[in-house]
This record gives C-alpha cells, structure tokens and sequence, in this order.
C-alpha cells in the first residue's frame, strides 16, 4: 500500500483526469466545502463529511431526461469519461449502495446509470475528519480509499478499476503497522448512533410511537426540505417540461416529502395533507418502510440532516427524543 | 380468446428507456359529461399497448407534462386503448383540448391489474364511484367478452348527480342486459331534473344484495372516502379483506417506483398497486 503526500496526490488526481472526470472535495472561492473539479479551488480532502448531499453527483438537483424538437425526441447520453469521485465517507459508500440498489431493481433507471456506469469511488477516512474526528475506513465498499495518518493518505485499492488507478500514483510504501493502528482505531469507534436508530426502528415498526409525538416533532418543522435536499438517500423527484424557443426539455428535480404539494392530486385529494403526517414519513420511511421492503435502515448516520437543520430536528435528534420517550426495549 | 390477447406480465416494455413516450394517434374523442372525455387512441408504431384491465398509462403532452391515467379499454376489445379522463389539472385541460387525428405521448402500461385468473369461477361484485368507473368499465368489458370464466356479476355504480354519471349508454346497456345486473345511483338530484333510477349514496345499494361470500370477490374503486364505508356494508355479507380488491389512487409522477410521490408505507403505488388486495394495505396508516 502507498503512502501520498498531499503534493502527491494532487498530482495523482490531476493524471486520473486523462481517463475521467474527476470530482474532489475543494473549497470554492467563498470558503464553501464542496465536490467540484480540482481546479475550482484548493484542495478540501480533509474536513469530514461534505456538507451537501454527495450523491448528487450521480442523482443531480436537476437533469434532464429527455429533449424534444421539432424533428426528434433525445434522451441523455452517458458522458465520455466515467466519473471518478472523491470524498465520500463509509456511512456515504453505504448510502450509494443503497441508491444503487434502489436504481437498478424492478425498473433499472437509465438517466442514473448513465452516470453511475464506470464510476470509480474513492472514500475518505482515517484521521481527517471534522475537528480532529477519526473517520471509519470504509474498506471494501468502494474501489479505492485515502486513509489519513493525520499527515498522508495511504492509498488502498480495493477492486479492479482501483488497482489500476492506483498503479499510476507515486509514493512510499506504507508501514504495516500503520496500517493496524488505523484499523484498530476503526474498529474502536463507538456504534452509541447505530445503537439508537435501531431501538428507533424497532419502535416504528412495533407502532409504539403515537400520533401526539409526530405532532410535537411537526411544530418545530419549518419545512425547510433542508434535510431532504442534503440526504444521501433521498431519491424523491418531481418531473416537469420547460419550454425554450426551439425546444421543450423534460427534466427531474429534487422534490421534498416535507411539502404540502408533495402528493397532491388535482382532484384535491392529499394523502400527506398534514404537516405530522409529513414529519412522520421523513423518520418512519427510512427507519421502518424501509426496513420492510428492502431489508434495511435506509439512514447510514451521515449526519448530515442534523448538522442543517435549524430547528435540530435532524434525524439522530428525531430518534434519541423518541426512544427517551417510548423505551429502547 | 380472452388469454390469448391478454399479456403474461405487467413489465413496461421501453428498452431500457424509462422515461421515453412513444406516439399514439387520437382515433376519437367523445364527451362524457361536461368534464369528462373519453380518448381512443392507437400507436403510431402498429405495436400492441399491452395493458391489462387495472393498469395505467403516463399520458405525456410535449410542453405540458406528464399524469398517470387509468386505462378505460380491455385489451379484448381490440388493438386500441382508451382513457377516461376528467378535466382536473394541467395537463387533463390541455388533453381536453385535443382532437381526434391528433397525437401524445404514452409511456406504460404500469402498475398492477385486476387479477382476472384467480376471480375464475367466482362472483363478481364491482363497484365504483364517480371516474373510478373508468378503471372499472375495462374490468367490466373483459368480464362481458370472456362471460363464461365468471359466476354472477353486479355491477354497482354511484355519481355525484345525474349529469355526471359516465358512459351512459354502456350503463344501459349492463342494465338491460340479462348476463349481468348493474345499479346505478347518484347522491342527490336537483329539482327539475329527470332521473328515474336510485337516489343516495352507494352504499345503500349494498345490504339488500344476496352475496355468496364463499364465491364472492368485490371490487372497489372510487374516491377515496368511498373505501372505507363501502367495506363497512361488504363485511356483514361476509366478505373478508382478502376477498375485496381496490384499486388506490395516488399522484405517480414516474410510475416506475422511483420518484416517491406514490408511496403507502413500504409500498409503491405504481408498481406495487395501484390494485390491491384489502388485507395488502388495510393495516398501513393513510392508505385508505
């Protein structure tokens, strides 16, 4: 396993984008940390989970799905170069393995394959993260990984596509006792979060959690959507036509469950009409609907939505009221 | 006939192109009511639409959008697919506005389908409510062309009044018609207004009925507040959730299972439903 500097790496990066197109977390000019190309700005891989919802990479706020001329109907073409992005961390790989299964079964979904195909994901871990925080290696959930020593980043390459990558890097050979520390400090990170959001589900999926909770929750939503819009899994999108001079293009954005118009009929009719029923939904989708049709918490402790909300009703924060409230039995 | 013409799966044949409509030609357009119409369509492509009675189709105008609209026709009746639309939202306006010769996008069939092998042999109990009679008049067509594959069948039908009662002369038709009894009643009648048949709502017509509830399958759809107190009057015959089918109506936006907007509990109404079995969705909060 290599060892890269972060010179190094950035010259490492800079040949992968002969082959692909390369995303890394930068800090753009007004000090946002954010996915973009490397030269956009300086170099951000350490700093912990990127602030927005990295799935967007693969799952953007707005495409375009289909465009329509006069002549002919056009759909998305996959780009040239595969994507090869950096930055996400375990609880991220395990968030794309989720959406990557929820694209691919009953309808395989073109528009985000045409992205996804011949992506290469690199995770970030070790000891890098936010305020010193120690990130869990992610290891085999993704093709290659950048584990911190707090200094450099050890290069491993976990699949195919990885290896070969990671045959073009330039750097030491890493001790392997390094290594072992990092895992065991890995290994050693506390699951008090997992913990908590299992006791969670457990009690949805008993129905141990009365109407009068949800409404509790609901008066401290501002509905914001800001949790759905930074959500790793969040996969809910509305469709709807613009018309230019020569052209109409069909396109999908980014849609809230946290909105009165989310289900909305046009005779009126509103499954999700009230905002309880709607705060509800947010935690009881991904902690038991989830769990029943795919087989799994669809939250992967990101954390993402309790860091954005401003009124700290974030999931974790939905969770530890709830199983305070109701028992963890 | 009645297999032969119908399809095995319910798959939406794209290619792999999720979100790609193909063109269909208006055949004709008729007027239900004042806010209904019924369109006629075919594919430009000479293909078969595929659709089961149940399904739906994503009705697309370039410019305007894309609404899930349950498919009117069964497939033994033709080549063709019909859709009963009410004039509610943007792009069933703009659909209004069509004449026949003209052309739209269909993406589909999607969905489920009234599960006409396993209602064989069996009484059939249908009813629905306002445009819920669209969905339900493919069911009736398939069961008139393959009459002899069923025991009794009833067909229930109520509207808000009498002008917006659909497919008239086809109700007429199942009222005279000696293979199959249909009752027809609106909720209220304004003075001055010829209407010689039931006034109130359709659950009255329901507990004067003799129902074998050993052989019996209902079948439900209708506004949503129609469920629950249609099955109120269903389960002193005997019937039990398993014997009463409905058809859910939610806002599919892809109706491939992915854009969320049509999910009750852990399932998706576009792929998973929108027909149902009772006891598939009775238990989960805000289906019914």
């Amino acid at each position: 396993m290599k060892i890269l500097t972060e010179k190094n790496l950035k010259t490492f990066l800079k040949s992968a984008e002969a082959d692909y197109n390369v995303r890394v977390p930068i800090n753009l000019h007004d000090g946002t940390r954010a996915l973009g190309k490397i030269d956009e700005g300086s170099l951000a891989i350490a700093g912990g989970v990127i602030p927005q919802k990295i799935t967007n990479v693969f799952f953007p706020q707005m495409e375009t799905i289909l465009t329509i001329d006069s002549e002919k109907v056009e759909l998305p073409k996959p780009s040239v170069k595969p994507l090869l992005v950096i930055g996400f961390t375990a609880q991220d790989a395990d968030c794309l393995e989720f959406i990557d299964r929820f694209y691919s079964e009953d309808y395989r979904d073109d528009i985000y394959f045409n992205k996804r195909d011949g992506a290469v994901i690199v995770c970030v871990s070790g000891r890098c993260g936010n305020d010193g925080e120690f990130l869990k290696i992610a290891g085999e959930k993704c093709d290659l990984e950048l584990i911190c020593d707090g200094q450099n980043y050890l290069l491993a390459a976990y699949t195919d596509a990885g290896k070969a990558l990671a045959e073009n890097a330039d750097g030491a050979n890493a001790d392997d006792s390094v290594i072992q520390q990092l895992q065991k400090e890995s290994d050693s990170l506390p699951a008090d979060d997992l913990e908590l959001i299992q006791a969670a589900s457990k009690l949805l999926l008993e129905e141990k959690v009365p109407e009068e909770f949800w409404a509790t929750i609901s008066d401290r939503c501002i509905a914001c959507t800001s949790c759905n819009l930074v959500c790793p899994t969040c996969t809910c999108f509305d469709i709807f036509d613009r018309k230019t001079d020569s052209k109409v293009q069909r396109w999908r954005m980014w849609d809230s469950c946290q909105l009165d118009g989310f289900m909305r009929e046009a005779s009126g009719h509103n499954p999700m009409g009230k905002e309880n029923i709607r705060t509800r939904r947010r935690i009881h989708h991904k902690l038991a609907a989830d769990v029943t049709r795919w087989g799994q918490l669809t939250c992967m402790l990101c954390g993402r939505c309790d860091d954005v909300c401003p009124t700290g009703i974030g999931i974790k924060a939905v969770c530890r009221e709830m199983v305070d409230k109701y028992g963890s039995a | 006939m009645c297999n032969s013409v119908v399809p095995k799966t319910n798959a939406h044949e794209c290619d792999g192109k999720l979100y790609l409509p193909f063109q269909c030609k208006i055949e004709s357009v008729q007027e239900l009511t004042r806010t209904e119409k019924l369109f006629r369509l075919s594919r430009k492509d000479g293909k078969p639409f595929g659709h089961k009675p149940g399904q739906f189709m994503q009705v697309s105008i370039t410019g305007i959008g894309e609404a899930p609209i349950s498919v009117s026709s069964s497939p033994t009746r033709g080549d063709y697919l019909e859709l009963g639309v009410r004039k509610a939202g943007t792009l069933t306006n703009a659909m209004h506005e069509l004449k026949s010769g003209d052309e739209i996008g269909l993406r589909g069939p999607f969905g489920t389908f009234f599960d006409t092998e396993s209602m064989k042999g069996k009484d059939l109990l249908l009813i629905s409510g306002g445009c819920g009679l669209a969905p339900m008049r493919a069911l009736i067509q398939y069961v008139e062309d393959c009459r002899k594959d069923f025991g009794n069948v009833t067909i229930l039908y109520g509207a808000k009044s009498p002008a917006d009662v659909l497919y008239q002369s086809e109700l007429e038709q199942w009222q005279n018609s000696d293979k199959l009894s249909c009752q027809v009643t609106v909720d209220t009648v304004s003075s001055g207004t010829c209407w010689d048949s039931n006034v109130g709502l359709i659950t009255k017509l329901i507990p004067p009925l003799d129902i074998n509830a050993d052989k019996t399958v209902a079948v439900i759809v209708g506004p949503p507040i129609m469920y629950k107190f249609v099955t109120l009057e269903l389960y002193p015959k005997g019937l039990s959730d398993k014997d009463i089918i409905v058809s859910l109506e939610r806002y599919m936006k892809c109706g491939v299972g992915k854009c969320g907007h049509c999910t009750i509990d852990h399932l998706y109404c576009c792929t998973d439903g929108p027909v149902f079995t009772l006891d598939q969705v009775a238990s989960l909060k805000g289906a019914i």
